[in-house]
């Protein structure tokens, strides 16, 4: 997850708190030691409690398609050699998670299934990675039509799929493999970009996608709806 | 492709390696919408990165294996990755791209 981290005229420093949260990780800022949720960019203690970071689109991906898409990127720079994750037996033991808040969250699917969660306002979705595999999944969140889709570079993607207000009917041909729409335009779901058609050079409003394993996302959204492979 | 899992490692740090040594239980010390916030290490104790340096090119690529999970930013055309292993240890970068104040965070 990634935020931008300046409200109004104040830039904030983060740590890591060292507090858990549903599950979750709590960052606070140096400037007031106000508490943040890592999963909703919200305030949940302290002096701003109840402000929200702006989320800012981000993917994971592996190194090698992220330098294939991204010729030029900048590397944070290592200090010393990273050969592979220090949690590594926590991500593969699927026993080792958090607490559900309830059974039937619990029995919807195992809880270190990782899931792509995406919000608008109060409305959830949680898209498993079988749903995305060669397909493209659409998800109504609230009266927010929303399209989510795995992208050139490896990461998922979500997009309002609404341009001028209208929803515009966006749909895959498993033919050709274009996504295009009802009014015969050609979308690229890697950028958003409406690349030929009526609404050439039109561009989708992107929503945030959140990979995170369905225990943790279940605790923050227990309302959210689920897209599987058997659901799409 | 490699099976990528996107989520605060905190969490690992609950779960695992129960028992060793010097590592105090965690401790309840608030409640915040009926759910109990758990203090498991000091302020800081993970330290964050306040001031990210970069490479890029062949200088990345040695640092970097294939298959390594990134977070990957993009903003005024300025691309930048952070490796997830990395990220393990430190799970907040503050950084700045094209004069946006960001944080990375894992």
């Amino acid at each position: 997850m990634v935020y931008a981290r300046t409200l109004g005229s104040t830039t904030y420093t983060f740590q890591v708190s060292g507090r858990l949260w549903r599950n979750s990780l709590i960052m606070v800022d140096r400037e007031t030691g106000t508490f943040w949720s890592q999963v909703t960019g919200r305030a949940i203690d302290g002096k701003h409690r109840g402000a929200q970071l702006e989320k800012v689109e981000a993917i994971e991906t592996t190194w090698e398609q992220w330098r294939q898409a991204h010729p030029d990127t900048k590397l944070l720079k290592k200090s010393e050699e990273v050969l592979g994750s220090h949690y590594q037996s926590y991500f593969d033991d699927p026993e080792k998670m958090g607490l559900f808040r309830a059974q039937w969250l619990a029995e919807r699917m195992p809880g270190k299934t990782l899931v792509y969660g995406a919000s608008v306002g109060p409305h959830a979705v949680a898209v498993t990675d079988g749903a995305l595999d060669d397909s493209l999944v659409l998800a109504s969140l609230g009266e927010t039509p929303v399209v989510m889709s795995r992208a050139r570079d490896g990461g998922v993607r979500a997009f309002v799929a609404r341009v001028d207000g209208n929803e515009i009917g966006i749909q895959l041909d498993a033919e050709t493999g274009e996504v295009t729409d009802a009014s015969g335009s050609t979308w690229d779901l890697s950028s958003g970009l409406c690349i030929s058609g009526p609404r050439s050079g039109s561009r989708l409003e992107s929503v945030a996608v959140t990979p995170v394993y369905w225990f943790a996302w279940s605790g923050f959204y227990p309302n959210t709806q689920v897209i599987d492979r058997a659901d799409r | 492709m490699k099976r990528l899992i996107g989520f605060a490692v905190l969490v690992g740090l609950l779960v695992s390696t129960p028992g060793e040594a010097g590592r105090p239980e965690p401790k309840v010390v608030a409640t915040i919408g009926g759910e109990d916030v758990y203090q498991l290490l000091p302020v800081g104790a993970i330290p964050a990165i306040d001031d990210p340096k970069f490479v890029s090119g062949k200088k990345a690529d040695r640092q970097m294996r294939a298959e390594e999970p990134v977070l990957g930013v993009v903003i005024g055309g300025e691309a930048r990755a952070y490796s997830l292993w990395q990220l393990d240890a430190h799970e907040i970068v503050n950084d700045e791209i094209d004069g946006t104040a960001i944080a990375a965070t894992w």
